[in-house]
This record gives C-alpha cells, structure tokens and sequence, in this order.
C-alpha cells in the first residue's frame, strides 16, 4: 500500500500543491527541485510492479516499471527539468502548478499498469493541459483550450468505455497487448488514437498548442503525444492498420507546414509528423521497430522542446510568431538562433544529432520488414521534414528578410534550457550508445555506416539544395498572413454553420406552421388528457353502479379467459 | 406469557375499542389508541424475532386444533406486514392527538379513537390468521370501522366518498366470501394449510377455479386495483388526515399480503400462476394501473388526490411484482410494499400538517408557501422523490428491485409502463415543487400567518421520523430488504412453483 | 549583442551566394563519395546511383509544389474562425 507513494509521478503531483505557498527564490528552487527529486527516485526504483490497490473487487497496478516505460519516463522527467529552468522567469504560479502535475500526470500514467489507472490520470494530464493553453488569457486561447479539453475528455471517456468492456468480456484491467478482435481493442485504441493525433483525429493539437503561452507550449510538446506513443508501443504493438496510420501521419502536414504562417503550428504539424514515425515504428512492431520507436520519442521530447523553446523566446520577446513579421532576429537573439539551429538539424537527422541516430532504426525496421512502399513514403516525409523544421522555421524567424525588429536576447534561464537541450541533442548525435542501453530489446543497432551517413547527409543536403534554388528564383510560397482549413473546419466551421442554418430554418418553420400546430395539439392534448382530469371520465367520483359494473365485468372477462 | 404472543396481537387492540368508548375523559381514548399500538409494535417485534430465530409459529385459538379450530400461524410471510401494521399504527399514534384536536369534533373523538383500535385489530388479524374464513371476519372489522371514520372526514364529500366505499367494498368483500365457500364447499375445510393440502390435486376442478378468481377479484377491490380502484382517491381525500395516513399505509397492503397469501399458500401457485394463468392479467392491470394512475395525478388540483391517484400506481408496482410470482419479484413486491407504505405516509401526515395550517391542501391555495413553512415541504419534496424512485430514498431501492425482477422475466412491456409512470410521478412531484417554491404566493396569504396555529412538534416528529426512514432504507436497505426476501422465500418455499 | 545598425556579415547578398554555392558544392562533393564509397541497398531502384539525392530534391519540390496547390485550396483569410466566434457570442 505504502508503495503506491513511491510513484515519480505522484511527487510531481502531490508536489505541486506546494508551489502557491511559496515565493520568489524560493519557489523557483522548489520547482526545479520536484523534477530533479522524481529522476531520483525514478532512476532507484528497480523494475517490477508495485503499488497495488484494490477498488470496487478491481486489482489497480499502479506502478509498472519496465525497460519501456523507463525510458519514457526518464525523458519525461529529463525534459520537466529542462521545460522548469525554461519557465525561470515566469512568476505565474497557476502556470507553474498545472505543469508540474501535468508532467506528474503523464509520467503516474506511463507508470499505469492497468486501465483505470491509466484512465484516471489521462483524463489529469487533459485537466492540467488545458489550464496551460487557458494561462495565456486571450480569448482565441480560451475557445481553443475549450475545444482541447473537449476532444481530450472524449479520448478519456472512450478510454474508460474500453476498460469496462475489457473487464466484462476478458474479466481483468489489466494494461496489455491488446486485439483488436473485440470492441474493447477498438475503444482503446481510437482513445490512444484522439491522443496520439492520428490523422483526422489531430486537429486538437495543431489548433491549441499554438494558443498557450510560451512556456506552457513546451510542456505541452513534450508529454500528450508521446505519452500516446508509449501506450500504443503497449497495447497495439505490431498492429499492422497502424503503419498506414503512421505513415499518413507522417506525410500530411508536411503540406500543411510548408504553407502555415504561424511559426508555432509549424512545429506543431511537425509533431504531428514525427509522431507519425513513431507510430510506424509501432505498428511494425519488430524489436528493432520498438526500440526506434522509443529511442526517437526520447530523442524527439529533446529536439522538440527545444524549438519550441527557441520559438517561444522569440514570441517572449517580440510578441509574435507569424513568419510574414519576422526575419533577421539572428542579430538580436544570436544565441536562440544557434541553439534553434541545433533543433532543426536534429530533426531533419542530419549525421552527428541526435534525430540521425533514432529515427534512422524506425527506417531500419520498416524495410528490414520488407515494407517497401511504406519505406519510400517516409523517406519522402524525411524530406519534408528537412523543409518546415529543418529550414523553415530558423529561416524564416532568424533570417530571410530583416523586419527590422530588434530585441534582447532571452532571458538566461530560457538561453540555459535551451543550450542543455541543445547540447544533449548533439550529445545523443555522437554518442547514442547509453540511449540504446536502455532501450526495451538488446538489439545491435550501429548507425553510423558510411552508406548510411552518405545516404542521410544527400537526402538533407539535396533537400537543402533544393530550396535555396526555389526560394531564390522566387519558387517557394511567400509566408502570407492567413489560416488554413484543416479537419477541424468540421467542429469549427461546418458544424456550427450547419446548427445556425438548421436552428434558422427551424425558426422559420416554428413561426409559419407554429401556431396551426399549437392549435391542433392542444385541442388534441385537452381531448387525450381530458378524462384524467379531477373532473374528467376517470378522474371524478364514480358512481356506485359504475363500479359494481367494474367489479362485475372484470369477473366475467377473469373466468371466462382463465376458467377451462 | 410469550405463547400467547399471536393472540395478544389481536387481542390488545381490539380490546382497547370498546374501552375507548367507555371512558369519557378527554384523552384517554387517545391513550389506549396509543396502548393499543404500541403493544402491537412489541408483540410483532417478539414474534419476529421468535420467528427469525425458531421458525413458524403456530397458535390454536382456544387450545382447539386445526383444522377444526381456528389457527393463527406467524411466519417470514406475515412478520413484515405485522411489524409495518403496528409501526404505522404507533407512527400515527404519535401523530393523531393535534390532528384529531383540530380536525373532529370532540363528541366523536373517542369513536374515532375506537375505530382506529378496531382497523388496527382487522388489519392484523388479516394478517395472522391462518383461517380463510376467520380471514374474512377480519377483513370485515377493519373494514367497516375503516368506511365509519371516513365518513368522519370535514367535509359532506367525505359521507359520499365513504358511502361509495361501502358499496364496492362490501360487494368485494362478498366475492371473498362466495369464493371461499367454493373452496369449502370443494374441500370441505377452512384452514389454510389444509385447504393448501388437499388443494394440491384436482386443479380442473371449475367450482375451485371460480373460487379462486372470487377471491382475487374480491380482494382487488381491497387493493384497489384498476380499475377497481374508483373507492380510494375519495376515500384517502376526504378521511380524516389521522385516517388517510393510518389507511394509505397499511389498508391496501394488508390486502396485498392477503392476496399473497391465498395466491402461494392456500390455491397454490401452481394452480393460480401455472393453471389459471393470472399473472398476465395482473401484469396487465399494474401496467394500466402504474400509467393511469400516475397520468390521473399529474391532474390533480388537490394535494391529496394527487397522492391517492399516485397510490392507485404505485399499487400497479407492488402487483405487477406478485404477478410475476418469482422470488425475486415477490421479494421486490414486499420491498416496495413496505417502502410505499412508509413514504405515502409519511405524505399523508405532511398534506394533514398543510391542513390543519391552512384549511386548504388545493395546489392553487400552496403556491409560494414553500419559503413559509421550509420543513414541512421539505419532508413533502424528499418524501415525493421517494414516489418517483430518486436514489438515494427508498424508493429507488425497491423499484430497481422490480425493475430487475421484471428484466429477468424479460417483461418488457411492464417494465416500459413501469419507466413511464416513473417520469410521470418526477412531472406531479415537480408540479408540487414548481407550486409550493416557485410560484408566487397569493395576495390574500399576506394576511395568513397570523391566524395560522403554531406547528405541532408532535406532528412534526411524527411526519419527519417518517421521511427520515424513507432516506434510512434507501442509504442502508438490508433490514427492509432481508424482511422481503425471507417472506418470498417463504411464500414460494412452501407450494411454490 | 548586434543593437547597433552595423550591417552583419549576412546582410551581403554575396556572402549569401557563397553560402549555397558551398551548399551545392557539398551536394556534389556526397555524389562522388558515393561513388567511392559505395553504398547498400535493399531493394531495385534504391540501388540506381544518386537514388537519395535525387530522391531529396524532387520529393522536396513536389512537396513545396503540392503545398502551392493546397493553399489555394485551403487559404481563408486570418480573421476566418474569428468572425465564427463572434457570431457565436
């Protein structure tokens, strides 16, 4: 019972309710010193299962630690570490207090070893997220962490709907493989799938993380999706429907990327791409897939957080992130450019960072698995990759065009997490070995071959090539200030459109064939409820002989339908 | 001492009815109600723990055996009618001093206080004789005291309403009786056992089968079954309000066990159920009765016709749980039976409280009074969600019980009647709601507050010691509940299908 | 670090030429280390010389030109939830 408290994720939250008391100095100590405090605890615990509950006759496993969900949790609480120096400066202790228990959510449920764990702090990474978006205090921002809590709340309840079905047709919650031969599986799964922003189900993502606040974005890059990742690396490894899935994933908002304007939902589509690898990874289920998977997400939490850090110290200091206003910050903020850079070529697995080394084994997996068309696509996503991370976002903010903006540089602590995050970036790059060690299977993988690095290096340099020759012929599409559809026109636009038209109409109808109809159906109601009514057939006094009648008649009607 | 339990239980309150008539002191007749009432609650008690503990227990009038004497037998089947009989009986005891001060005329109180004893003495010994005729006796007692104190009520209505009372009920009353000389004339005995013994052949018998439905037809006037059920809404309207609260909780539901009764352990399920097939129809007749009868109270003007026309349902789901004749409908019969008895009530002490107040208990004359009198309708508003079968009253319990017995039958179209009166007693219980919190008061009432007499504690106890057991058996229902399935298991245990 | 106006080494055009005629230069400079080195492959066309170079620049321009085409599918102007929002309130 009492080992139920040696849950990481649980100090983080529990933690959390600390930070109100405390000011200045002292909570910013204090907020560096929880995550610091669950990587302690998390590296000392050994693997097993610990911290058993029962509830209502249901065995809860609430920690499972093993080689898989350690390497998530490690870079959950490494990036926590990272994303609390980011948010030195910030004084906002709501901001402070919904991130940590939102990290401390995520981490307690990829510590969940049975469904109603998992669902119970699913639905708390959903709550605390969304007061991220909601911090920013801007009415765009409200609407869209509605809109996010909405779709994530759903994901939950789908997610419990699962569970019960699994208890009444398998008798156990228990979190494991899962099939999809049963509804249970299919529930889970779309609930993973809100999550995890499969395509058509994505639009939460791009639409609210660029609405929350500079810091808050950070947070929020790190831990939804990947928390998914890991429970689709769980419960659906080597389903193959997911491939596809990833392999869509990866592809679509490559366009979208190339043509959004807002920097930050740049990043955001291209979370959602480098998902996709993940999930590929995922549904080819190999050892080695599995291992990619997790060693990209762990590589990918870094790489990630730091360009949404870099872009969240412009949007600090300048106070937008639309690329049609930016341009020439390299002047004003050299450093953020820098460490920027190092995120962009991390992500577009340029040879020596750290995206070179993990993303390369999902590849590995798929065609070792002989999947060649879903080879082919991905390596035209790798492209893509190289276009809206790799060169978009430092170009155009950095830059392209001087917008005559000049600022400060960001503020120190910002400037510190982001040269961490940098340097483990290039760290991995060189060295993946500790990585690997603590993947989920002992697989040899060795990444650095020379075709591999030849084959990489002309995929990114050529890719490069590319759009320099583009954008100096005046090719590539101007950044334009703009908003383009995606899914969620269906829940933004569409629907309500379709409300207001039908509510018109049936306005309309209420007041043309109102009235007759009112007529009608109170007469009607007055006839029907008529007899009811104290003075009505039924209602009133009967008289003695109409009982007696009663009583006769049902005699009769008794013996002659019963009586043989 | 304690063999003489089951004689005592009859034999105290009856005793106390003529003594009420003697004593001409302001309240002793009051007393000896209360004397009365009480010692029953105790006698029940004694003999549902001997019960519990020893088994059935039989008791010769007069030392003479049965079959040739008359036998009383105390058994699960009839301990929980006993014990609610006498609790509703000592309840209304509490209640009745202020409410028969302000309500009779002093000249009758003691016949009042007199008839009250003699019900008391017909409703129990209906429930513990183990003689069908004798059955008939008592059934006639409390009737004919019952018809006398309704006509008592204020009103010249109250003469009409209790005169039409006597009309059916003595016409029913004489159906149980053709029947039961049917089944003498065929058996040629009239203890029950062994009326049950010798009945468990012959079954093609016709005088046994028009016997049987004699007695059911007879006692669904009891019962008021619709659509036989044009007595009650008078009946518990104009009584009395000691009366209608005495009556509504325990009048119909004695008929019930007795129906019980007859239907498990004298005819025999086999005959009544297998043969005769009366479930259908008693299904039928609760489906209309739970629709017609919740319909017709969502009409009402008047607080207490609403809560006699919701009577005539919730007696729909007390029979449509007999009629399924499973153990777990009988036990969900006898939950609700006990549930009802205690929230109707419970209602029926509150509507007296409104009357005595305020002379009136028509919707028109409550609105706006519930920020005027906050307690008493808020024992009406809990009280009422028990009716519609709102967790966490008692309500609830009883009616998921019969929703699941139904279900396991797979009754679905009695289970659909059932849903739908349901949502019509949430529109009558919110209609009072709606009245008595939301409407504004009406312009005379300003003048009011003066004239009306300060609120009896008495009443006050009594009507929320009622509400309050409503709650009680919702949160924690295994003492209502294990009564129940012990009285199903004994009714279908011995000649059950 | 650069508040004052003074023109960095970035802003000559020149300088920026040199830039990525360096870049090309080291496209060119992959193309003949493949050759030398050689390269794996797993599957038919992978295996044609410069398949990734290629394979780079020409997904590169068909995802740039694919995106062309979609804004103008897609492009509403910035204000387009906005006045959705409003209408809603």
């Amino acid at each position: 019972m009492s080992d139920v408290l040696l849950n990481p994720g649980l100090v983080l939250i529990v933690g959390a309710a600390g930070l109100p008391l405390l000011r200045g100095r002292a909570q910013q100590l204090y907020l560096l010193a929880l995550p610091l405090l669950a990587l302690a605890l998390l590296v000392r615990l050994s693997f097993g299962e610990r911290g058993r509950l029962s509830l209502f006759g249901l065995e809860l496993v609430t920690i499972r630690l093993d080689a898989l969900s350690f390497v998530f949790a490690l870079a959950f609480l490494i990036a926590a570490v990272l994303a609390v120096i980011y948010s030195w400066h910030l004084r906002d202790a709501t901001q402070h207090v919904s991130a940590v228990i939102y990290a401390g959510a995520a981490t307690a449920a990829l510590l969940a070893g049975d469904l109603i764990t998992l669902f119970v702090f699913w639905e708390l990474t959903a709550v605390a997220s969304a007061v991220l978006i909601w911090a920013r205090r801007s009415q765009a921002s409200y609407r869209a962490g509605l809109r996010y809590l909405l779709i994530q709340a759903l994901s939950g309840v789908l997610l419990l709907g699962g569970a019960v079905l699994q208890h009444s047709v398998e008798g156990h919650i228990r979190f494991e493989l899962m099939a999809l031969d049963n509804p249970a599986g299919w529930f889970v799964l779309l609930a993973f799938g809100i999550k995890g922003a499969f395509p058509f189900l994505h639009n939460w993502l791009q639409d609210s993380y660029p609405e929350a606040t500079p810091t808050g974005t950070v947070w929020l890059s790190v831990y939804t999706t990947k928390l998914a990742v890991y429970a689709l690396a769980r419960g659906f490894a080597g389903t193959e429907l997911l491939v596809w899935v990833g392999v869509a994933m990866t592809l679509f908002p490559v366009f979208y990327a190339v043509i959004e304007n807002d920097l930050r939902r740049v990043l955001s589509y291209s979370l959602n791409n480098q998902i996709g690898f993940m999930i590929a990874g995922v549904g080819v289920g190999t050892e080695l897939a599995i291992n990619g998977a997790a060693a990209h997400a762990f590589a990918h939490i870094i790489y990630k957080a730091l360009l949404f850090m870099a872009m969240g110290a412009v949007l600090h200091r300048v106070g937008t992130i639309k690329a049609s206003e930016l341009g020439g910050l390299h002047k004003s903020m050299p450093w953020t450019a820098r460490f920027c850079i190092v995120g962009s070529a991390s992500i577009s697995a340029v040879p020596l960072l750290s995206g070179f080394v993990t993303k390369s084994m999902i590849l590995a997996a798929v065609a070792e698995d002989g999947r060649w068309v879903a080879f082919a696509l991905l390596l035209i996503a790798s492209a893509g990759v190289v276009d809206h991370s790799g060169i978009k976002i430092p170009f155009f903010s950095f830059f392209a065009h001087d917008s005559g903006l000049r600022c400060r540089e960001a503020p120190a602590g910002m400037l510190l997490a982001m040269g961490l995050a940098a340097a483990l970036c290039i760290g991995i790059g060189l060295y993946p070995q500790p990585l690997y060690d603590l993947l989920p299977y002992a697989v040899e993988y060795v990444p650095y071959t020379a075709s591999h690095v030849i084959t990489q290096a002309q995929l990114v340099l050529f890719a490069a090539a590319a759009f320099s020759f583009l954008y100096r012929r005046g090719l590539y599409p101007p950044e334009i200030r703009s908003v383009n559809l995606d899914a969620d026109v269906v829940y933004r636009r569409a629907l309500p459109y379709g409300w207001h038209t039908a509510s018109r109409a049936v306005e309309r109808l209420r007041l043309t064939a109102g009235p007759p109809l009112r007529r009608r159906a109170a007469s009607t109601w007055v006839a029907t409820t008529g007899p009811l009514r104290p003075n009505g057939r039924l209602g009133t006094a009967w008289s003695t002989h109409l009982m007696v009648w009663c009583i006769v008649l049902l005699l009769g009607a008794l013996i002659l339908l019963t009586v043989r | 001492m304690t063999a003489q339990l089951p004689a005592l239980q009859v034999a105290i309150p009856l005793a106390c009815a003529p003594l009420c008539v003697l004593f001409r002191v302001r309240f002793v007749p009051w007393l000896l109600f209360v004397v009365a009432a009480v010692g029953s609650l105790v006698c029940a008690a004694l003999l549902a723990g001997r019960v519990a503990s020893e088994g059935t227990v039989r008791y010769a009038m007069g030392d003479w055996r049965a079959p040739a004497g008359i036998e009383f037998v105390v058994s699960a089947f009839n301990t929980p009618v006993l014990l609610l009989v006498s609790l509703a009986a000592t309840v209304t005891a509490g209640y009745a001093r202020r409410s028969v001060a302000a309500e009779i005329e002093p000249r009758r109180r003691r016949l009042l206080y007199a008839c009250l004893c003699l019900t008391l003495a017909g409703l129990l010994g209906l429930a513990v004789t183990g003689d069908v005729f004798n059955a008939f006796v008592f059934l006639e007692i409390s009737s004919l005291a019952t018809y006398t104190m309704i006509a008592m009520g204020q009103h010249r209505r109250a003469l009409l309403a209790a005169f039409r009372y006597v009309v059916i009920g003595t016409v029913g009353a004489v159906f149980v009786l053709i029947g039961i000389g049917l089944a003498y004339a065929v058996t040629g005995t009239l203890n029950m056992a062994d009326l049950a013994e010798r009945l468990a052949e012959g079954h093609d018998n016709r005088a046994l089968q028009a016997a049987v439905v004699f007695v059911f037809v007879g006692l669904a006037v009891k019962m008021a079954v619709f659509p036989l059920h044009a007595w009650l809404p008078g009946a518990y309207a104009e009584a009395p309000s000691v009366v209608s609260t005495f009556i509504a909780a325990t009048g119909t539901k004695v008929a019930v066990y007795v129906f019980c009764r007859f239907a498990f352990t004298v005819f025999g399920a086999a005959l009544v159920f297998g043969v005769l097939r009366i479930d259908r129809i008693g299904l039928a007749l609760a489906a209309l009765a739970m629709l017609v009868g919740s319909a017709a109270a969502c009409f009402q003007q008047d607080l207490r016709y609403l809560l006699a026309w919701s009577s005539v349902a919730q007696i729909g789901y007390i029979l449509a749980g007999v009629s399924l004749a499973t153990a777990s409908g009988v036990s969900a019969a006898y939950l609700h039976l006990i549930n009802h008895a205690v929230t109707k009530a419970a209602l029926f002490a509150a509507a007296g409280l409104l009357v005595m107040q305020l002379g009136s208990v028509r919707l028109s004359a409550l609105a706006g009074l519930g920020r005027r009198m906050p307690w008493t309708f808020a024992a009406i508003v809990v009280a009422g969600l028990g009716l519609v079968g709102v967790p966490p009253t008692a309500g609830f319990v009883s009616k998921w019980a019969l929703v699941t017995a139904l279900v396991e039958r797979g009754m679905w179209p009695v289970l659909v009647a059932m849903l739908a009166s349901s949502l019509l007693a949430l529109v009558y219980v919110g209609r009072i709601i709606e009245v008595v919190w939301f409407r504004e008061p009406p312009a005379s009432a300003e003048l009011e507050p003066t004239q009306s007499p300060a609120t009896p504690a008495s009443m006050v106890a009594a009507i929320w010691f009622l509400v309050l057991l409503t709650v009680y058996f919702g949160i924690d229902p295994t003492f209502p509940g294990g009564l129940a399935d012990a009285a199903a298991s004994a009714l279908l245990g011995s000649g059950g299908e | 670090m650069n508040r004052t106006p003074r023109p960095g080494w970035l802003d000559d055009p020149r300088n920026v030429t040199r830039i990525v005629y360096g870049l090309y230069a080291v496209c060119a400079a992959l193309l003949v280390a493949e050759l030398v080195i050689g390269r794996k492959a797993e599957f038919g066309i992978e295996a044609w010389f410069g398949f990734y170079a290629v394979l780079g620049f020409i997904a590169y321009c068909g995802i740039v030109y694919a995106a062309k085409a979609l804004r103008r599918l897609v492009r509403r102007p910035e204000t387009y939830y906005q006045d959705q929002d409003v209408r809603d309130e």
